[in-house]
């Protein structure tokens, strides 16, 4: 008698678990507790993790943007100005730097900047002489907004 | 892949390599190839033609060729700062192989992860770094010898 029907119950798994596993959490290694050492935790965690990392990537561009906003924001005020003003001005006499370069120069370069904002007080003054004065042009012409009004 | 997970460097030359002289940052290339299995018969035949002209063209790398048995033929290529970089080279012709080992030859050593910044500087203010006192006025006025003529 020769048993047969024990050998066909043998189920052979996959043979590659091991690979998988490790594969998974090396993604989670640096996390706090369980989820860095075992697999129905770490699976879940692993996956949060690269949900969130997806996310932050629109939000990164987002964040950083409004840090370079409000540095550009804290320079101009300790020369007397206001962002919006500095943006305006600086736009409107085609100074083509953006907020990334603008607060670099703020942090490195502080003279630089202070030049900046005096370009952009000054356009904003012709702005102003072009839309309330008389039509003649103040003296140190820096743009030619009064003769095109 | 998190940027927390995975590793990441800033951007770096090997000692301002280039500025001065220029010193190729690869050391050693072990080229490991089968004599007769079919996959590296690209490999055979970059030896057979290619490379001489490789070592001759690059004398400052080592080139080791190494015929053993073995399922995937290698290339591994060493550099002045101790990495090292296997590339497999199953199923490639001989061209493929000559472009990769140009493409070794040009790199420096540093690991090919994600780099944090596109530039770098040693010096990155030169009107000086804003502290809060850049922009205030000076609160005394500056200290200077007496005059000459009140004080005699």
């Amino acid at each position: 008698m020769v048993f047969l029907t024990l050998s066909s119950w043998i189920r052979n798994r996959g043979p590659d678990r091991y690979w998988k596993v490790k594969e998974l959490l090396k993604h989670a290694r640096h996390f706090r507790g369980r989820k860095n050492r075992c697999y129905g935790v770490a699976v879940r965690s692993v996956q949060r993790a690269f949900v969130y990392a997806t996310k932050g990537r629109v939000l990164k561009k987002r964040n950083m943007r409004t840090l370079w906003i409000s540095r550009i924001a804290a320079a101009s005020r300790e020369h007397g100005m206001r962002y919006p003003v500095l943006i305006q001005n600086l736009t409107k006499s085609s100074v083509q730097l953006n907020r990334h370069v603008l607060s670099d120069i703020a942090i490195t370069e502080p003279r630089t900047f202070h030049s900046l904002a005096k370009l952009a007080r000054a356009r904003q003054k012709e702005g102003f002489c072009a839309a309330l004065g008389d039509g003649k042009e103040p003296p140190g012409v820096l743009s030619r907004v009064v003769l095109m009004q | 892949m998190t940027s927390r997970g995975t590793p990441s460097r800033f951007l770096k030359s090997v000692l301002q390599n280039g500025v001065g002289r220029y010193v190729c940052q690869l050391k050693r290339i072990s080229i490991i190839f089968s004599k007769k299995a079919q996959s590296s018969l690209g490999v055979r035949e970059f030896i057979e033609e290619g490379v001489v002209d490789y070592a001759n063209k690059n004398p400052g790398t080592v080139v080791y060729v190494s015929p053993q048995p073995c399922r995937i033929p290698k290339i591994v290529a060493e550099y002045l700062n101790g990495n090292m970089r296997e590339e497999m080279i199953t199923s490639k012709t001989s061209a493929q192989i000559s472009e990769l080992l140009n493409k070794l030859s040009s790199q420096s050593g540093l690991e090919v992860i994600r780099i944090r910044k596109p530039f770098h500087t040693d010096n990155p203010s030169i009107q000086g770094q804003w502290h809060p006192f850049t922009n205030r006025p000076l609160s005394i006025t500056p200290v200077r010898p007496p005059k000459q003529g009140s004080a005699e």
